[in-house]
This record gives structure tokens, sequence and C-alpha cells, in this order.
């Protein structure tokens, strides 16, 4: 690569001499390569002289130069562009922007910008264009895979879900791991009340329209983040929204348009039809039947016999499996989205106005999962000699269907559940009539599983969310470098939820009311209705001192100090009902039975001062230290009060040393230390009673309960025993690394090292259920993160035709060092025997599940009597949540207007439990279950051990797996010991993750409507998915256990994931 | 200039601090959701903590009691019991009953305890006592050691010791007899004081000390085998004490039929699983029915006759085509769940005379008793079960032990459970209950999917893994089919 520069410097050199020299004029014009738009003030020198001149305000220049001159053009933001004048009388440039420049200015802590030269820690910015380069209606749904370090997955398919975001990896193990999210120097809540593993109602920092934001920063270790108190401790999101611009009004429309289709799904096996035990048996809910012959057979319910209500009608098919039968229980979804800003006003008032608008409606058929959202935004800015102030207002709106997934709630199934216990040789797209005769409650063809899309028609949840956010930001330049800071936010939403499920009773006398082949009747399930509210609240208030001084010629410091007031809170109402009166209508008081209601209240504040200072010297060694003070309400009055440090320096080798080379352009090392201090939530001292609930496993008696008519009410002393002896957590984060760049930028390298400590963590640790309680909140946890990021931009081809890429890669490693005293293994999540845990020693979430045993050869024990493994006494590890590395590599090709980029994320290793395969291996719909032709069959290399006068001897297993007990093989309830190596899967995956191809329209196409610039772009997101041999089942991102550490577990019975194609268009005027 | 910023900064800190100071800061960190443990009354604490010990020994504890007993079996080609059914429950399953009554129940009843002792009404001291010591009864019977002496400490001590079963009894039983003490002639103990909150006895303290004692005599006869001289001195001393059985149930019989209020066994097993017909008739107990023209048989599994053998859960449709048509055990929303039943009352005392030759003849108690038990699901005896007066010992005992058994199905399954490891009774069958000819109706029969060596039948439960895991003192493990301290 460096040779092919060189050769063609050479070239450029030897044209340059051989051409006559004499004065010409020579005009032009510089736009940008990106928007096409004329860039003003552009500097246009002639090389190796001083002079020069700068573009207007429409981009246009006039220049007197030589034949024999070259022509360099150079901006801010913009990489340099040489042109040999030569015969050329008309030079356009388009000059693209650069993303390596030295001087970039950045936004860092509490919104104060600095020059990135300056920062001993890494960060990462991420400009507009490239959060929106594929139209997501999610503020990071764009950034998969293109950064180092940060993890950002969808975890389900439904519009407007969570985006679980993740910096450097796991370290909390209460689950308190998310990022903090600021946006113009203001905390953002980013919790949406009301989710749980059933319902996705999405995160609250997707209120925010990516259309609107300039630029977001990503500040990881704590280095970076400690003046942003406690809740910083785990990275902080900077969100920097569009102000306005000086100038006559502008107008951009940006348009995108997607469909969406579900990305993968799971293939059931083809080769058994429905049945159980080799039987063909019209109402089981199994592929355990005979083998399919294509011979054409009856199905579903059938009236000549018992099942009364259908008369004497039966519908036959042949019994052969059918294509795409899971997919074709979606349909296509579709997404628009659209915004319009307009931006204008004079140097001393400008406005930013924003409104977006998303519809979306995803693949499910109908509109359970319809997700529409509504944004609005004003920005004012003033300058009056010293004093400026910036206001914005916003206001978001959402209302969203959203779908149960996971496990069905009073007995009815969810539409995912429903949908895996399909037989593989059931249409599934003919069952989308529900209410016709042979699909309905009454006579869908097994009493065992509901319609999926009864359930999905008639259950539901909806959601309507209304936010207003904004601050207002004062400024006053006492001198020009000292400014008092003033800035007071405010956001409060209201969120309104409703969720039901039908009331579901087959008539007296149906196929599902018994009389079916089996005579098992379908339990009816009562309906419900739950109504609630949620409001929460945040007031951010902060003063600070800001320096920026000069102090010789040497020395510069900045630095900033100031006090930060934070007061936030939430109150919650819900009541609900069972049974409903009048099916189907669902309304607080249709049922006999009286509404319960829960309230629930939550309220903090939070005082902290802190200071920092940067001292630079000779604009090359940049040493800062700072520190923050916390003083919060939920930590008992005496050890509520915490002091943390941060520091750290920068170090330009190149201008230190003075290295003025083609090849090494820049070099940089960075190294940080620095501390955060936590709290914890509110309520969490104090020991108390709750209402009486108590759980029977499946159902719950719940207080008040009758006695003798009369209702009596009762109070229970928490599960969780509580202590005002808490102290706050902290983390400790060390960090090094470095900044490179070479050959005139057009390589860079950043590189970090870090090392965090998280201690005192602030956990819930279950305790001996013999203390009375079964839970103690404590400080406890110990955890350590390692990790390394590395990141590589080149831009290998320059000219007409460009390429740029970007590679990422980073591996951390979480370790859990200490859990509470006495405990040495801490319960993140579970399902079933699998469960992931925290064991002192081992990285941060292990997987355990029963094992086989196994004899001292390695050779499985079987049990003499049935011929299945011997259950170990202990669940034993499967493997660790954590990826080996994760990868991205992010290229962008362009050709004059045209631009081509595509990004790929790479996963490796790993292991996730899928409630997915568990379910498919009960009903026998995975492939797995196949096996032999599901003949009988003796386990291959298993014993049996036998105890004689306490010594134990293996002998060869001769007891075959036969008749009923082949199911039950690939089910857990009786071969624990076998069955959670089917169900524990590999995390890795490849995916093409984002396509995107743009092209500007010319000049001449975009003027004729008055643009000024138009842009158009097709685009894909989540293209192509590779997962491993091992894992057929579910794709390893997808999660419907929250976003959080035990959303790692893995999954449910989950939706599949999305995959969206569309185009877009930008036009300004 | 710069003396000026620092003025300010002091000031506006100040001002800061005076307003918003440490102290109030905090003062807005007392839950507004749930009362502060202070506040806790034996009014409601009481009626939680009797509720936790029914909804858990009433629910999860009953359905491994209906299967071990083999009144049920898990329905064929359906799945939620098997763990039960092939005696295959590892330190794993079913942990919940052990932490619901411990953390539930116990600390409620260590609570209500306190408070009664403290101010009063005196008497919850005598009705938490009672239920404590019925609920450490029952987590002693199926666990054989589980923590005592140091237990119920919360963070004071969060590893306690286990205590052998036979000491947890001791204690109890003193525990027991404090009470009643404390409460012989304590002032006002009219049922006004507890009847509103009180689903056992609306308030009655006399039927509270006949539960006691009912309970002390259950607990001496549960160490006949073990504990011989002790079972005997202690049963004797009661009826030298003039000691009032139970000739009611203790049990909370006011369950209705509404989401969440209802049987726990019915809110658990019926209204809340997809499946409403997991619990079948089992051979064993149906064959028992059927074979002796027994009229309960309705009551509990209604017009079906089929039955599945016990554990052939995996059996195919082909091969027992009347499977699928087999009964399922009849369940309510307002079934009571029984603590002591009548007619278990009965059929104790008939074997303390039967061995101590104590109180009325057995053959009295044991008709009382069988009365009951039919009285209990409405059903006529008519002639049935005449007592075997002429028998021998054994046949005496078996008789009684197994008309126990046949009047447990339902939520009180467990003890039946508990009977037949104490007296070996229903008889376990030498030979499979498919076996037809040879089997004899009502004997025990091996499950047929069971997973325990030398097919040996299960008689505990192993230390679960939520005290396992989180408490170093946790005994060694031991196979399901160990015997109970007490056991034969």
């Amino acid at each position: 690569m460096k040779k092919l520069l060189l050769v063609s410097l050479c070239v450029l050199v030897l044209c340059v001499t051989q051409a006559f020299s004499q004065n010409r004029t020579i005009t032009g014009t510089v736009t940008a390569k990106d928007d096409g738009l004329p860039i003003p003030g552009v500097t246009v020198k002639i090389k190796g002289t001083d002079t020069g001149v700068p573009t207007d305000a429409s981009g246009k220049f006039t220049i007197s130069a030589p034949n024999n001159a070259v022509l360099s053009f150079s901006f801010v933001a913009f990489v340099t562009q040489d042109v040999a004048v030569g015969d050329k009388s008309v030079i356009n440039v388009s000059l693209a922007a650069d993303n390596k420049l030295l001087s970039e200015v950045v936004v860092t802590s509490l919104g104060v910008t600095s020059e990135k030269r300056t920062l001993g820690y890494a960060q990462t910015t991420v400009k507009n264009t490239t959060i929106n380069a594929s139209s997501p209606i999610g503020l990071l749904g764009g950034l998969q895979g293109k950064i180092a370090g940060v993890s950002i997955s969808n975890v389900s398919g439904s519009p407007g879900g969570t985006t679980k975001v993740i910096l450097r990896g796991y370290s909390s193990l209460s689950g308190g791991n998310q990022p903090l999210y600021v946006i113009d120097g203001v905390p953002f809540n980013n919790s949406r009340l009301g989710s749980d593993n059933n319902y996705d109602f999405g995160n609250a920092a997707n209120d925010i329209d990516p259309n609107m934001v300039d630029n977001i920063s990503i500040l990881k270790g704590s280095a970076a983040t400690a003046l942003y108190g406690s809740r910083g401790s785990k990275g902080v999101i900077l969100v920097t929204t569009r102000k306005g611009k000086a100038g006559k009004p502008t107008v951009e429309f940006n348009s995108g348009v997607s469909l969406t289709n579900v990305a993968i799904t799971y293939k059931p096996q083809n080769t058994f039809g429905q049945g159980w035990g080799w039987e063909f048996i019209l109402s089981e809910n199994g592929s355990w039947g005979p083998k399919l012959d294509g011979v054409t057979r009856a199905w579903g319910a059938t009236g000549a016999g018992t099942g009364a209500t259908i008369g004497n009608k039966q519908l036959i098919k042949p019994f052969s499996a059918i294509k795409n039968n899971v997919a074709d229980a979606f349909d296509t979804g579709l997404e628009l989205n659209n915004s319009v800003n307009i931006s204008g006003g004079t140097d001393a008032s400008k406005y930013f106005i924003s409104y977006g608008n998303v519809y979306s409606n995803g693949v499910l058929p109908g509109t359970p999962d319809l997700y529409r959202k509504n944004n609005f935004s004003i920005r004012q800015s003033v300058t009056a000699g010293k004093f400026s102030v910036d206001v914005s207002l916003n206001y978001a709106n959402n209302k969203r269907n959203v779908v149960q997934t996971g496990q069905g709630t009073n007995n009815s199934d969810t539409f995912y559940e429903a949908l895996l216990q399909i037989p593989t040789d059931i249409p599934i797209r003919d069952l989308r009539n529900y209410k016709n005769e042979f699909f309905n409650v009454d006579n869908y063809f097994t009493p065992f599983a509901q319609n999926p899309f009864y359930a999905l028609a008639e259950n539901g949840a909806r959601q309507t969310s209304n936010r207003f956010y904004g601050n207002i930001n004062m400024n006053y330049k006492f001198l020009d470098w000292l400014t008092l800071n003033f800035q007071q936010s405010a956001d409060v939403s209201g969120v309104y939820t409703k969720t039901w499920l039908a009331k579901t009773r087959p008539s007296v006398g149906s196929w599902n009311d018994g009389k079916n082949v089996e005579s098992s009747p379908l339990t009816p399930t009562p309906g419900f209705v739950q109504d609630a509210t949620n409001n929460l609240f945040e007031y951010d208030s902060k003063l600070q001192l800001l320096v920026d001084k000069k102090l010789s010629t040497d020395f510069h410091l900045t630095g900033l100090t100031g006090i930060n007031y934070n007061d936030r809170g939430s109150n919650g109402l819900s009541t609900q009902i069972e049974d409903l009166a009048i099916p189907g209508f669902y309304q607080i008081n249709n049922s006999l039975n009286k509404p319960s209601s829960a309230h629930g209240y939550s309220h903090k504040k939070q005082l902290g001062f802190y200071a920092q200072a940067t001292l630079g010297f000779k604009n090359y060694l940049f040493l800062t230290v700072g520190g923050r003070n916390d003083v919060s309400s939920t930590l008992a009055p005496g050890k509520n009060s915490y002091f943390y440090p941060s520091s750290n320096l920068a170090f330009v080798l190149t201008d230190a040393f003075d290295i003025k080379s083609d090849i090494l352009s820049f070099a940089k090392l960075r190294a940080s230390y620095g501390e955060t201090g936590s709290d914890t939530d509110p309520y969490n001292i104090y020991n108390t009673l709750t209402a009486t609930n108590i759980p029977l496993t499946f159902g719950n008696l719940i207080f008040p309960l009758n006695n003798n008519g009369s209702p009596v009410a009762g109070y229970t002393v928490s599960n969780t025993t509580f202590t005002t002896g808490l102290k706050p957590e902290r983390v400790k984060d060390l960090e090094f690394g470095g900044e490179f760049r070479f050959l005139n930028n057009r390589i860079g390298v950043d590189f970090t090292y870090y090392h965090r400590i998280t201690q005192d963590q602030l956990l819930s640790a279950p305790i001996s259920p013999g203390t009375g309680y079964t839970a103690t909140f404590v400080n406890a946890a110990k955890s350590e993160n390692r990790g390394i990021e590395f990141a590589l931009n080149a831009t290998p081809v320059t000219g007409d035709f460009t390429w740029d890429f970007t590679y990422t890669f980073s591996r951390d490693r979480s370790k859990v060092l200490a859990l509470a005293p006495g405990v040495d293994r801490l319960l993140l999540n579970s399902a079933y025997d699998a469960q992931l845990v925290a064991l002192v020693g081992e990285p941060l979430g292990v997987i355990q599940a029963p094992k086989p045993q196994l004899a001292p050869d390695g050779r499985i024990i079987v049990n003499a009597a049935n011929g299945r493994p011997v259950q170990s006494t202990d669940i034993q590890t499967y493997g660790n949540i954590q990826a080996d590395f994760k990868m991205g590599f992010n290229n962008t090709f362009r050709y004059k207007s045209v631009a081509l980029g595509f990004t790929l994320d790479y996963s490796k290793g790993g292991k996730f439990y899928s409630g997915t395969a568990d379910l498919l291996g009960f009903v026998g719909n995975d492939p797995i279950t196949t096996y032999n032709d599901r003949n009988p069959f003796i386990l291959p290399n298993s014993v049996v051990a036998t105890t004689t006068g306490g010594v134990t001897t293996y002998s060869e297993n001769t007891t075959p797996i036969v008749g009923g007990a082949i199911p039950d093989f690939y089910y857990q309830t009786n071969n624990k010991g076998y069955v959670y190596q089917n169900l524990i899967l590999d995390r890795t995956y490849f995916k093409l993750r984002e396509v995107t191809l743009s092209y500007t329209l010319p000049k001449l196409i975009s003027s004729k409507v008055g643009a000024s610039s138009a842009k158009l772009s097709l685009y894909g997101r989540n293209l192509l998915t590779w997962l491993p041999a091992s894992n057929q089942i579910v794709d390893p991102e997808v999660s419907n256990l929250g976003s959080d550490l035990g959303s790692e577990f893995g999954e449910f019975r989950t939706s599949p994931p999305l995959r969206y194609y569309g185009a877009s268009l930008k036009v300004t005027f | 200039m710069k003396k000026h910023i620092i003025k300010t900064i002091l000031a506006t800190s100040v001002i800061c601090f005076s307003v918003t100071s440490c102290k109030k800061i905090t003062d807005i960190n007392i839950s507004p959701n749930n009362p502060p443990v202070e506040v806790a009354t034996p009014q409601v604490l009481f009626p939680s903590a009797v509720q936790s010990t029914a909804g858990r020994i009433g629910g999860e504890v009953g359905i491994i009691g209906n299967i071990w007993s083999q009144f049920t079996t898990q329905a064929q080609l359906s799945n939620q019991y098997k763990d039960i059914d092939t005696y295959g429950m590892t330190r794993q399953d079913r942990n919940a009953n052990y932490n619901n009554l411990f953390a539930g129940a116990l600390t409620d009843y260590k609570l209500t305890i306190e408070k009664a002792k403290a101010g009063g009404p005196i008497q919850y001291y005598l009705m938490a006592t009672v239920m404590k010591a019925y609920t450490y009864q029952v987590l002693v019977d199926l666990y054989d050691q589980v923590p005592y002496t140091e237990a119920l400490q919360g963070q004071a001590n969060l590893q306690p010791k286990f205590d052998n079963g036979y000491d947890i009894y001791k204690a109890l039983l003193a525990e027991i007899d404090a009470a009643l003490a404390a409460t012989a002639s304590s002032g006002d103990l009219s049922p006004a004081a507890t009847a509103a909150t009180d689903f056992v006895f609306s308030g009655d303290i006399a039927k509270w000390r006949a539960f006691a004692n009912t309970l002390k005599l259950k607990m001496y006869l549960r160490m006949v085998n073990a504990k011989p001289a002790e079972a005997e001195a202690g049963v004797r001393k009661l009826y030298t004490d003039g000691a009032v059985f139970l000739t009611g149930a203790a049990g909370v019989s006011t369950y209705v039929n509404v989401p969440d209020q209802g049987n726990p066994m019915y809110e658990y097993n019926i209204r809340r699983l997809n499946s409403a017909t997991n619990l079948r008739a089992s051979v064993t107990f149906m064959t028992w029915l059927i074979s002796n023209g027994d009229t309960r048989k309705a009551a509990y599994f209604g017009t079906a006759t089929n039955a599945i053998h016990q554990g052939d859960f995996n059996a195919t449709n082909a091969s027992q085509p009347t499977y699928a048509t087999a009964a399922t055990l009849v369940q309510n929303a307002t079934d009571p769940v029984f603590f002591i039943s009548a007619a278990e009352s009965y059929f104790m005392q008939a074997e303390a005379n039967l061995r101590y030759g104590v109180g009325p003849a057995a053959s009295v108690s044991y008709n009382l008793g069988v009365n009951a038990a039919f009285a209990q699901v409405g059903a006529t005896r008519g002639a049935l079960y005449p007592y075997p007066a002429a028998g021998t010992f054994d046949q005496n005992l078996e008789a009684i032990i197994v008309q126990k058994w046949a009047s447990m199905p339902g939520s009180h399954a467990i003890e039946a459970f508990f009977e037949q490891e104490r007296t070996g009774y229903p008889k376990i069958s030498p030979t499979n209950s498919k076996d037809v000819a040879n089997y004899i109706p009502g004997q025990w029969s091996y499950s047929i999917g069971g997973v325990t060596a030398n097919k040996a039948f299960p008689k505990r439960m192993v230390f679960p893994d939520s005290e396992r895991s989180r408490n170093k003192n946790t005994p060694t493990e031991v196979p399901i089919t160990t015997p109970v301290w007490w056991g034969k």
C-alpha cells in the first residue's frame, strides 16, 4: 500500500516538473463528497507558495496559477486534496470528510467539548450520516458492529423493540450494566416501565429520533465518565442533537421505506409427522407419529365420531412435510420513517425545528405488532454579548402493540409457544383463519395448545407513551477564559399500558371439550385485563464554572467545577381483573371478581460536587485530574456521601519529538485511572413487610383471602432482608491506549487495554432459606474485566474511486472474584434445570445444567433399567456466555456520487440456553430427534455401573431406548442428564449487518425541484446470518429475558429476528 | 478575580447544602410501597403464615403425596409430574416447598409469636406455635434434618446448622407445651379477638388446644419405631393429663372458586396448568376402591373406572387403549386443606389404644374414623370395612392405617405417604399391578417409570439445592430411598 502511494506521488511530481510554467486563471466549485453541498471557506492554495484564496458562500473560487502548479484544497474536517492544474481552466473538487482529523473536537463529560488529542482515554464519535445510513428507527440500531467494545443487539423481532447496549462487557452481577444516556448534557431515562420477560415495550432511549442526532460520542472507562457520577460507571452514551445554522432557512426531508421479514427461523425435521409413539393421533401436538409417507389422510377435528360441532366433516391432506412451514406464519412488514428538519436564523439567534414520524407494522399477520412514533423538537440558540442561551424542547409520542413471548400465562399459549408445537405435516398458513370451524377454539386440532393465530389476534398488549423533555442551558462569559454555565433539564413521561388475555372455553361436546381421540379437554382460560399507568420524572440541575486559559506559551489550562442536583423517580399504578364476565370486552370492571391493584412509587435524589482540570504542556502533553463527591438518598445517613477521583494523561509523541513524517503522521499514547462510586436503588436498606402473595409453583394465593365470607388481609415479612450498613459500590478502571496514523493519515490505528474492578457490588444475594429469608441485600460481589479494543481504519484507494474501511476487534473477559460471605454461587437466571450463575473464580455468566455421570474412562453411565444416562448429582458447567471476541468490518466504496457500504459482524464463542430448542425437542420437531430414524437404539459409548461390596464395576450397556422412552429421551423431565446438551447452544454468529448504496443526484436534477441536494439510498440491515452447524434453531442475539446480564442466559420461546431492506431519500432545500 | 470565583463557589455550595441537607435527602428513602417490618401485627402475619403452610403442604407437597401414596399417577403422554412419579427428583427439583415454608410461613410464625408474647392477643402465641410445629413436623418428615436451633435468624446467622429430626420433635413438643401453659389461664381468650383472622377455627381457642394435643399425639406416634419409650410415655401422658383431641378437622375450608382464592392444589393443578388431567387414577387405589365396592370412588374419581398403572405414562395408546379415558382426580376450588382431619384424629386415637391401651377402645375410634372419612366426602359407609376385632396387632394396625390412607387423597395426601413409611401399610406389592393374576388391590406397586436402584420406594426428599448451595452446614446427600429417622 505504502509503495503504491509513493509511486503515485513520484508520477505526480514527474508530471509537474515536465509542465510549462505560465500563469492562468482557474475557476471552480468545491463541494462535499457525501452530500454534494458547496463548501464555503475552503482554502485553495498553490502548493509550495503562500498564495491562496478562500471559496465563497457558494463554494466557488477564482485563482491565478501557472500550468505546472498544484492546487491544494484544504478545509477543517475534510481530507486535503491536491490537483495538478495542467491545461485545465475549471477545476471542480469534491472533498471527502476526514474522520481521522487531528484537531477533531469531541464532546466529553458534561457537554464540554475538548480537542480529542487532549484525552487520555478511549473515545469514539459517530456522526449523523453513519447513524442513519440505513434509516433505523432506533437511536443505535444502525451502529451494530461498527464500534469496538460496544455490543449492540436488537433483542426482539418486534418494531420498536429493545436495543440492548453493553459497553465493555458485563461487570455488575445485579444487572445494572446499562450505560447512561446523556442528551445535550443531561441524563436521559432509558428504562421503559412495563417491560418484562414476556412483553417488550422497547427501551426509552429509542424515544430520540436518530434523524435529529448530530453525533453520538461513546465514553467507556471511568476516567471518561466519572464526572457523571454513579450512573456513569457502566459507560456513557453522549447524544448531541443538531442545532440551527445561521443563514437562510434550509429544509431537509428524510424519508425511508423499509420492508421487513423474518431473518431466520428454525426448520423442523421433515421425516416424521403428527402423533406420539409412532402412532398417528389426530389430536396430538407433536411430531412423534409415523413416517411421513405422502398418503392422503384425515387431519384435525373430526365430526364423524364425537366432535359434534362440525357435523360429519373432515379435513384431508397428504401426510407430508410442508416447505417453509414456519416462515409462512409470518408476513412482510412495512416500516416508514419520515422526518423534516428546518434550520436557520442569524448569528445571534438560530433555530432548528424537527418533526419525525415512524409507522412500522411488523411481520406478524394483522397489527399485533404495530408501532407508531411521533417526535417533535425545537431548538433555539440566542447569543447576546457575553450571554448565550440554548433552549431545547422535545415531545415524543409512541403507540405500540406488543405480542407476548415466552411461556403463556393463565393457561393460554403465546403465539411462539403455540407455533413450536405444530406437527411438521400441518400447514401453519391454513391455521391463520382461526375463526374457521376447523381451526377455532372448539376444533383446533389439539387440546394441548392453542391456535397460534388465535393467541395473536385475541390476546395482546398496547402501550402509549407521551414524553416531554428538554433543557435550558445558559452561559455567561465573564472573561474570554471564564464562563459560568447553568443548565436545568426536565424529562417527564406518562406511559399507559393495557394488557389482555382472551377468555377461552370450548363449546360443550366439541373436539376440544374432551371429545377428541384422547378424551383430553382444553383447559379453559378465564380471561384477563390489566391497566397500568406509569409516570416517570427526572429533573437535573447543574451549575458550573468553566475555565479555558493559556497560562504561558507552554501551559494551557482547561477545567470546570460545579454542582449537580438530580431528582428522579417513578409513580405507577396498575389494576387487573381475571375471569371476564363478557368475553372479548376488556374493561377493568368486566368480571365477577374484584379488581386487584398495586401502586409502586420510587424516588431518589443525588447531590454531586465535582471539579476537573486539564493542564496542557506545549500542546503535546495533557494531564487531567478530577474528582466528584456524591450524596445519595438511597444509602443510610452517614454512609451516603462518597468521593471518587479520576485522572488521565495524553502524550502526543509526534509533536513532542517533532516528528514530521509522511509515514508516521500522528502518534499519541494514553493512560488513565478512574474510580466511580455507585449507590443503590431506593428502599434497599430497611426491612419491610409485603402484601402476601403465596406462590404455588403454578398459580398463587393472593390476599385478601376469604374467611367465611369476610376478607382477611395478610402481610408477610419480606423474603429479602436488608441492612443500613451498605456502602457505595465502587468501580476502579485502569486504561492504556494509543492512537497512531500513518501515510498522511490514510491509515489509523487505535488500541486500548483496560482493566476494571467492580467491588462492593450491591446486590440481592441468595441465602439459606433456613435463615427465614431467601435473599439478603448486601455489598458483596467483586468482579474484574480485562479487555482489548482495536480499531484500524484506512483509505486504501483514493481519487475518483475511494475505498475506506474500518476494522474493529474487541475482547472482554469478565471474571467473578468474590460473592457474598459464604456464597460461592449466585443464580442470575434459570429455566427448568439450566441456570446462569456467577461462580467465584470463573468467568461471569456460567451456564450450568445436569450432565450425565461418567465412568472413569469417560463413558456415559446409564440406568440399567431404562438405558438412559444417570444424571450427575449436581448441575455442571457447559460453558459461559462470553464471546471469545467480536469483530466488525465496515467498508465504504465511493465513485463520484455513488457510495456503497457494507458491514460484517462476527462474534465467536460463548454459550446460551434455548427454550425454543427445549420445546422443539419435546414435541419432536427438532431435527436431532430423528436420530437413528427413531428406531430403538443403545446410547453409544455407554456403560452400566454395578456396585458390589463397595466396588463399582462397569459393563457394556445393553439396554436400548425403545418405544415411549424415545420421545422422553429428548425432554428434560425424564432425561435431564442428557438433554441439556441439545438446549445449550453455541453463541457464535456471523452477520452481514448492513449494506447501503447511495447516490447523490446531480445538481441539475435536484435543482429542478428547487433542492440544493438530494440523495437516494438503498439499504438492508441484518441481511444474512450464518450460524454454526450445532445451532440451527435460534439467533443467539434475540432474547426475551430482558436487556441486561440475565438476558445473556438465552431465550425462552421468543420471536425471531428481523431483516430490513428499503430505500431512503434525503432532500435539502 | 480568583478570590471572587472561590467565594462564588463557596456561597453556592452553602446555599445548596442548606436547601438540601444530607439528612433531608435521605428522608425520602422510606418505602411508600411496603410497610416497615416494625408495624407488623399478629392480625396480618398469622393469616399469611397459615395460608403459606396450607399453600405449600396442601399444594405441591400434596401433589407429591397423591402420587407417592399411589392415589394418582402421571397422565399418559403428558409430562407435568414425571419427576415425582419416577422417584427421580433431585436436589434441584421442587425446592419451592422448602423455601416458602421457611421464608414464608415459619418467619411469620416466629414474628407472630414474638408480637403476641409482647403485646397480645395472647391466643396468637398458641395458634402460631401449633402451626409452626405442624409446619416443622412436615419439613422434618420430608427432609429428616432441617435447621431449627439456629434457624430464622436472618443476617445474624447466614449458615444455620441442621438439627436431627428427633431433636426438633422434642423441641417442638416443648414449644407446644409452653404455649399451652401460657394460654391456659390468661385473661380474655374469647374468640372475638382472633376470629376474623383465624382461617382454622374462627378464634375458638379450645379447638386450638385440641389441635395442639392431636398434633402431639401424631408426633409421638411417629416415634414408635425410633424412640419407642419416649413415644409411649408421651402418649400416656396426654391421656393422663386428660387431653382433648380433635373431633373435627383442623384445616382451611374457606376457599372459594375465584382465581387465586381457591384450594391451592386446585389453583396449581387445575386452574393454572394448560392440562387439568395430569393427575389420573392409579390402578393401585382404583382397584382397591372397586374391589371393596367403596362408595367414595365417585367423590375421588367421578364415574370413570379406568386407571393407569403407577408410573406407566409412557405407554402408547395402542398398548393401553384405556389410558386415554382413565379417571382424573376430582378436584374443586372449594376443597379444604387439612392439617389434621377428623378421621386422622380418630385413627390415631385407635392406634394409641391398640398400642398402649389408653383411651377409648380401638374399635370405637376406628369406626368413628371410618365414618368421618366417608362423611368428609359426603359418602355413606354402610357396612364397609368392619374392624377386625379378632385380628392380631398387625392386622388391627393394618386396618387402621389402610383406612387412614384411603381417607387422604387430595390436599392431605402427604400424610398417607409418611404413614406408609412409618408402618409399612398399605403393603408393598411383590409384583407389579400389571400382573393382574397375582396383584392384590391396594398394595403399592413400584412405579413402572421408576429410576431408583433395586426398585426401592422413595422415603424422603433430598436436601434442596437452595439450601445446599448457600449453606455449607447442609448434611451430605443420601439417596431419596433412605428412610427418615422415624422410618420403619
